[in-house]
């Protein structure tokens, strides 16, 4: 037998005792699972959000108010004149020069309407775009099923729109008069084109009557990602010089964000901190009432020749083991507590996804605690004299 | 009463042992010296809080007396740092106390090599499982190898409390109050163990009670009482033959 098989017998005969210890070790874990997985539940979301708006900047009318970057791209029932598409061509080609670089520019229309779906009559929002400009800009746009249209009489329908009305490819629908053939059923991203219907931009505006007007024009281009001030400068520029526009930079929008989120996460944090100090206390005051009422036992160890630090290897061993217990039961119980935080209150809407990192940071948790606050009890205890240990004043 | 001299195998001399308590001192020894030579059985009786258990801690080194000196084979091993008296008390000594109950959670086998879990034993033939086991058996616990102490009377605890003790080949085996909680039967039990160890190993044993009937079948009686030694003399049963 040695020492870890005799402390493992010693948690099995103090099942009770060692539950609640195990209880107030995880406290501290859960708290800090949760609270890591909620945090890398809302930079997934974040960044899914973000990578929807794979355009580097969006102009649209200005009096459309935009708090949120899911409310960038929507814009109904106000236009711009189509001629603002090629005054943003030449401004921003102006700004970055005589690069050979490509500059994406696509134009949005909506429209919304009531369209005839097997008769049947569904109010929903209309999108006019140019499939191969946008498809260029967002390459992470991907149809769950079909293709994507070839002819102005096709059309590319929200995963949303197509599961609330059973929609499938090859279906046909009809928007003000005019018919398309549902080609190919986009996947779902949580964001408000989930469910809308787009078809090619042209086609929108002859049914619409909107010949010559855009409802936003997205932009995009490699050189105004990559330097913050040429961006800058276009936007300025673009403001200045088109009337009653508004320019939008959706990834700054998802930049503050990201900022929010950290320091949202720093204050997270040091609630975590506060939690594991005040559970290290109570660990401490439970390992102490443990450890008195084995003194006896304490004192038998060393008569059969245990030294010191036999028994602080022991003793430190059984609370690993407990810290460890708690580091692995903690994580799942954070998992299953983001999640429920995640229905009921944030609906930050990425899921709960396994990971490793913050296992082994629940791990770490779980045993840190348990060391630091059971290292000065069981080091006291365990240099306690043979002699001392046996006096009937230790009797708990 | 014997004093000092170099051919004791356990020796103390001049030994004090005062405890400062917040209601003033306590002077558990004052001034006791006495020798022991080895494979002795030597029974020390006194009333409650006469010393008997300090000056067993005190041989034990257990704990260091406020003044004096302890020996044995002629080496001080009062002032031995904690980490020396450790591998001393391995080699040397072993403990049976009233209240050091076999660990709960081990069977009587278990118990038995306890010791075995925090060092090496002695070099020896044959496994020290079995060595463990032919233990129990001598001391008639044959039947009870596997069994919890939950499941053992009391008379049979302080055996595997005596196996446990002997499992180390001990020079030295000190006893506080074995017999005490014991029925006429076990006490005798353990007191001719004692006598057996003593003559056929040559250990010395040191144990204190309060039941003259057992402190008659030692070697040699030690009585103390409020910390000085008032009798060393041998007992009244002579000594059995070896």
């Amino acid at each position: 037998m040695n020492l870890l098989s005799l402390a493992a017998k010693d948690i099995m005969r103090r099942r009770g005792k060692s539950v609640y210890l195990l209880t107030a070790m995880l406290i501290p874990v859960v708290i800090l699972s949760t609270i890591l997985l909620t945090v890398d539940n809302a930079d997934r979301s974040l960044s899914t959000l973000a990578s929807k708006f794979g355009f580097t900047i969006t102009v649209q009318p200005k009096n459309i108010k935009v708090e949120r970057i899911d409310q960038i791209g929507v814009v109904i029932d106000e236009y711009l004149p189509e001629t603002v598409i090629q005054s943003i061509d030449g401004i921003v080609r102006n700004r970055i020069g005589n690069k050979q670089e490509a500059i994406i520019i696509a134009p949005r229309l909506y429209q919304r309407t009531d369209a005839l779906i097997r008769r049947s009559s569904v109010s929903m929002v209309v999108a006019g775009i140019d499939f191969q400009a946008e498809r260029m800009a967002k390459p992470s746009w991907h149809l769950s099923s079909g293709r994507w249209p070839t002819g102005d009489g096709e059309t590319v329908i929200g995963g949303a729109i197509a599961r609330a009305n059973n929609l499938s490819e090859n279906e046909v629908l009809t928007v003000d008069g005019r018919t398309f053939t549902v080609a190919g059923i986009l996947e779902n991203y949580n964001v408000s084109e989930d469910y809308m219907v787009f078809v090619p931009f042209s086609a929108l505006q002859d049914i619409s009557g909107k010949k010559g007007f855009v409802s936003l024009v997205n932009v995009q281009n490699v050189s105004l990602d990559r330097d913050r001030n040429l961006l800058r400068n276009v936007v300025d520029e673009l403001n200045n010089s088109i009337p009653d526009i508004k320019t939008l930079v959706p990834r700054q929008f998802s930049t503050m964000k990201y900022v929010l989120l950290k320091k949202t996460f720093k204050f997270l944090l040091s609630i975590v901190a506060a939690t594991v100090f005040i559970s290290i206390f109570a660990i401490f005051n439970i390992v102490t009432s443990v450890l008195y009422s084995r003194i006896r036992e304490i004192g038998l160890l060393k008569t059969v020749g245990a030294s010191r630090s036999q028994l602080l290897f022991m003793l430190l061993g059984e609370y690993s083991a407990m810290g460890l217990a708690a580091g692995i039961a903690g994580y799942p119980i954070g998992m299953v507590m983001t999640h429920v935080l995640d229905s009921f209150v944030l609906n930050l809407g990425a899921g709960v996804r396994f990971s490793l990192t913050v296992l082994l940071a629940s791990i770490a948790t779980g045993i840190l605690c348990s060391l630091v606050a059971g290292f000065y009890p069981t080091y006291k205890l365990a240099g306690i004299t043979i002699s001392d240990s046996f006096r009937t004043q230790w009797e708990v | 009463m014997k004093t000092s001299g170099a051919e004791f195998f356990l020796e103390l001399r001049d030994v004090h042992k005062i405890f400062r308590l917040p209601s003033g001192e306590v002077r558990a020894l004052d001034g006791v010296s006495l020798g022991i030579e080895r494979g002795t059985l030597v029974a020390l009786v006194g009333p409650s809080g006469s010393g008997k258990t300090t000056l067993l801690n005190l041989i034990g080194a257990l704990d260091k007396p406020s003044q004096g000196e302890v020996l044995l084979e002629g080496v001080r091993i009062d002032c031995f740092s904690e980490e020396k008296l450790v591998q001393f008390r391995r080699e040397k000594f072993s403990f049976i106390f009233q209240d050091a109950k076999p660990l709960r959670m081990l069977n009587v086998l278990e118990n038995t090599l306890l010791p075995f879990t925090f060092f090496k034993p002695k070099q020896r033939n044959g496994s020290i499982k079995d060595a463990a086991i032919e233990s129990i058996k001598s001391l008639g616990l044959g039947h009870r190898i596997y069994h919890m102490p939950s499941q053992l009377s009391g008379g049979e605890i302080q055996r595997v409390a005596i196996a446990r003790a002997l499992i180390t080949h001990p020079a030295v085996i000190l006893a506080d109050e074995p017999t005490a909680n014991l029925d006429r039967d076990n006490r005798l039990f353990v007191i001719d163990t004692f006598k057996r160890l003593s003559r056929e190993r040559g250990i010395t044993i040191v144990f204190s009670t309060h039941d003259l009937e057992i402190a008659n079948s030692s070697d040699r009686i030690i009585q103390i009482k409020d910390g000085v030694l008032l009798k060393d003399e041998p007992s009244l049963c002579p000594p059995c033959p070896a």
